[in-house]
């Protein structure tokens, strides 16, 4: 399989490597160094001019975003605007028309969205996607990657290596599962959760992934207020340990105090990017949510 | 017909064992079927295109003087290869195209079969000789070789009893979770577990009677024993996949693709191997399909043996191995017992009473639909779920 993408010849990848965090404590040292000058670090996803049309309906229309690494990037706009669309365009469940998409200094758009996926970036679902006839459990471990189990010949040859893996992975999951607040429903059909829960399974399955950014499509949601409390708690205990966040959100409170940089779009085009204050005062940002 | 002859033929080894090689044919091609509808949720209606390759290839090159062992590999590679040839071209479809694609390559299957009269005789169909069967010299073994032989067909179904003493005794409440032990066994368990060991116990003990009596019954003994061989590996190896990591990416598959895929699982690829592996299995399952008929031709390969692989896995519970075991037998068992029981009790001609059968049959599905919709072996709470 083709995991490694070609690489760009737009950036050094000796030099984004030698930028990976190699543990916690200088995974810390570079989040408080880019939140400090966000502008200063190559941003982890660049997406430029994408366009994406749907027969004569231009979903998407030369629109860009930018994610910083270690930031929570919010991405609003009017229903209709395209957001979901260009979620699509960036983890290429839709191919976009034109447009380039670089993820940590690599260009994806031309590449299958499971490899994206493996490469670390790892999306939700708008609609949350439980696989309900599997446990909770079992949905936690399908995210873990690299198994040595998921090749047909390895259930013949490494089963030893197998099991140990999966006891490994089982611990990494339980781990994750209390910390989502799932841990009780460990062992229950995934179709038995309420649809708030399922946002929860669906972040903890991404979280599973071990990603470099996650992608949260209406994080809150259909979920009642003390649940988005501890999803937004969540996001921010995972952004303190480097993991990076774009978020589309209708919830403006869930936007003011998770991000730090929010993106709006509307009618598939840029409107405006900013702080989540300048964003909440500007004008053309209010005409297009309220209508003039 | 008189009731007490019926019953002499039903249990007469002649007939006994080749009601064995039927089910364990026909349980080994719907083991197939349940890998890529049951476990990876391949809507595929042409698997009878597997068995017929399979069983097309492992005759022409066995009687081409090729080994047999080796005709029958290249019938599953090749079986296995159609599967490769109809995924790359139909997997990134809609299921329900899958649908009408492959119940439509498995007619273009039987039609060359029937038509390119070069390779295949045509309509005629291929006799086989007792030289290019598996144990087809093996007209009279010794007593030592027999009793081998009886020891052999004692352990495969001493692990089927342990199998079924294990489902009896350990229940898995929760789905993922290690098996635990429970105290009272339910009713239905009860039920099915006491009917499959009678069943079983029967099969075994006039099974082992051939076995001994192997110079009466010629070489179908050994086929039977070979087969039933063959059918324990393939469900040992399946069970053993199903439930690693791999199972695990294509139930993943079943349940909601687009999931696996942003998960970084290589779904088309994923989609490809059941769908190989499957044929595969159906393709050796074509083999002693056509060793047990001693003769192949198109008209052994019409969709409704698809169809019937369907009965077997859905009567038992898709997505379940032993279910579709348990399918085969039941499938069969109704088979034989209607054939035998149902002249003496309605008084039609034989043409009507084939036609009762497989109506009564489907009024039988249609029951067990409404009252059992996850099949026998199925987990009931898999239905109540919500997508």
């Amino acid at each position: 399989m083709v995991d490694e993408p070609s690489n760009s010849p737009d950036f050094s990848t000796e030099k984004l490597e030698a930028m990976q965090p190699q543990n916690l404590d200088e995974a810390l040292a570079e989040v408080e160094r880019v939140a400090v000058s966000p502008a200063l670090e190559l941003p982890l996803l660049a997406a430029t001019s994408l366009v994406k049309n749907f027969g004569g309906i231009k979903a998407v229309d030369n629109a860009s975003i930018e994610v910083a690494k270690g930031s929570i990037t919010g991405l609003v706009g009017p229903n209709g605007a395209g957001k979901t669309t260009l979620f699509n365009l960036l983890s290429n469940f839709i191919r976009p028309d034109s447009g380039r998409v670089l993820f940590d200094g690599e260009p994806v758009h031309h590449l299958q969205p499971h490899i994206i996926a493996r490469m670390g970036m790892v999306r939700t679902f708008q609609v949350a996607r439980a696989l309900s006839r599997l446990s909770v459990m079992e949905n936690l471990l399908l995210a873990a990657q690299k198994q040595t189990g998921e090749k047909f010949w390895n259930t013949w040859l490494r089963n030893k290596e197998i099991a140990t893996e999966e006891q490994q992975n089982r611990e990494k999951a339980i781990a994750i599962l209390e910390s989502v607040g799932l841990a009780h429903m460990a062992y229950e059909y995934a179709g038995a959760l309420s649809g708030g829960q399922r946002k929860l399974l669906e972040m903890g399955r991404a979280l599973m992934t071990d990603p470099k950014l996650i992608l949260l499509d209406e994080p809150a949601a259909g979920v009642n207020p003390t649940l988005i409390n501890q999803i937004c708690d969540r996001v921010q205990q995972w952004n303190r340990r480097g993991m990076t966040f774009l978020i589309i959100e209708h919830n403006m409170d869930v936007i003011m105090s998770l991000c730090d940089r929010v993106w709006v779009l509307a009618e598939g085009r840029n409107l405006a990017v900013g702080t989540p204050a300048e964003i909440q005062s500007n004008p053309e940002v209010l005409e297009a949510y309220l209508g003039q | 017909m008189p009731d007490a002859v019926s019953l002499q033929n039903l249990l007469s080894p002649g007939y006994v064992v080749s009601l064995i090689i039927f089910t364990a044919t026909y349980a080994l091609f719907s083991l197939g079927l349940n890998l890529q509808w049951g476990f990876t949720g391949l809507l595929n209606f042409g698997h009878v295109a597997f068995m017929t390759v399979g069983a097309y290839t492992t005759v022409l090159l066995s009687l081409q003087g090729i080994p047999l062992w080796l005709a029958t590999l290249i019938g599953a590679v090749l079986a296995a290869l159609l599967g490769l040839a109809l995924g790359a071209t139909t997997l990134r479809l809609r299921e329900d195209y899958l649908a009408i694609l492959t119940i439509g390559a498995s007619e273009v299957i039987r039609l060359i079969a029937l038509n390119e009269e070069w390779l295949t005789r045509g309509a005629l169909g291929v006799p086989i000789t007792d030289q290019y069967l598996p144990l087809g010299a093996l007209t009279r073994p010794t007593l030592p070789t027999r009793i081998g032989m009886v020891i052999w067909w004692t352990v495969l179904f001493a692990l089927a009893a342990w199998q079924l003493w294990r489902w009896l005794r350990h229940s898995s409440d929760r789905p993922g979770k290690e098996l635990s032990e429970t105290r009272s066994i339910p009713i239905h368990k009860l039920v099915w577990g006491g009917v499959t060991a009678l069943a079983g116990g029967v099969l075994y003990g006039i099974g082992a009677i051939a076995i001994i009596d192997y110079a009466r019954y010629g070489y179908k003994v050994g086929l039977m024993l070979l087969l039933v061989t063959v059918l324990a590996f393939v469900y040992w190896r399946l069970e053993v996949a199903v439930n690693a990591p791999w199972g695990r990416v294509l139930k993943s598959i079943r349940e909601d693709e687009e999931v696996a895929r942003a998960l970084g699982k290589n779904v088309f690829w994923y989609k490809l191997q059941s769908l190989m592996l499957g044929g595969a299995i159906a393709g050796v399952a074509g083999a002693f399909y056509a060793w047990n008929l001693t003769f192949i031709n198109p008209d052994g390969f019409i969709p409704l043996i698809t169809f019937q692989a369907w009965i077997i896995v859905v009567l038992g519970g898709s997505g379940n191995n032993a279910g579709t075991l348990l399918g085969a037998v039941i499938y069969w068992m109704y088979f034989t017992v209607t054939r035998f029981a149902l002249p003496a009790i309605v008084p039609l001609d034989d043409a009507r009473l084939g036609a009762l059968r497989i109506m009564v049959i489907g009024l039988l599905l249609i029951i067990l639909m409404m009252v059992r919709p996850q099949g026998i072996l199925g987990k009931k709470e898999e239905l109540t779920l919500g997508r």
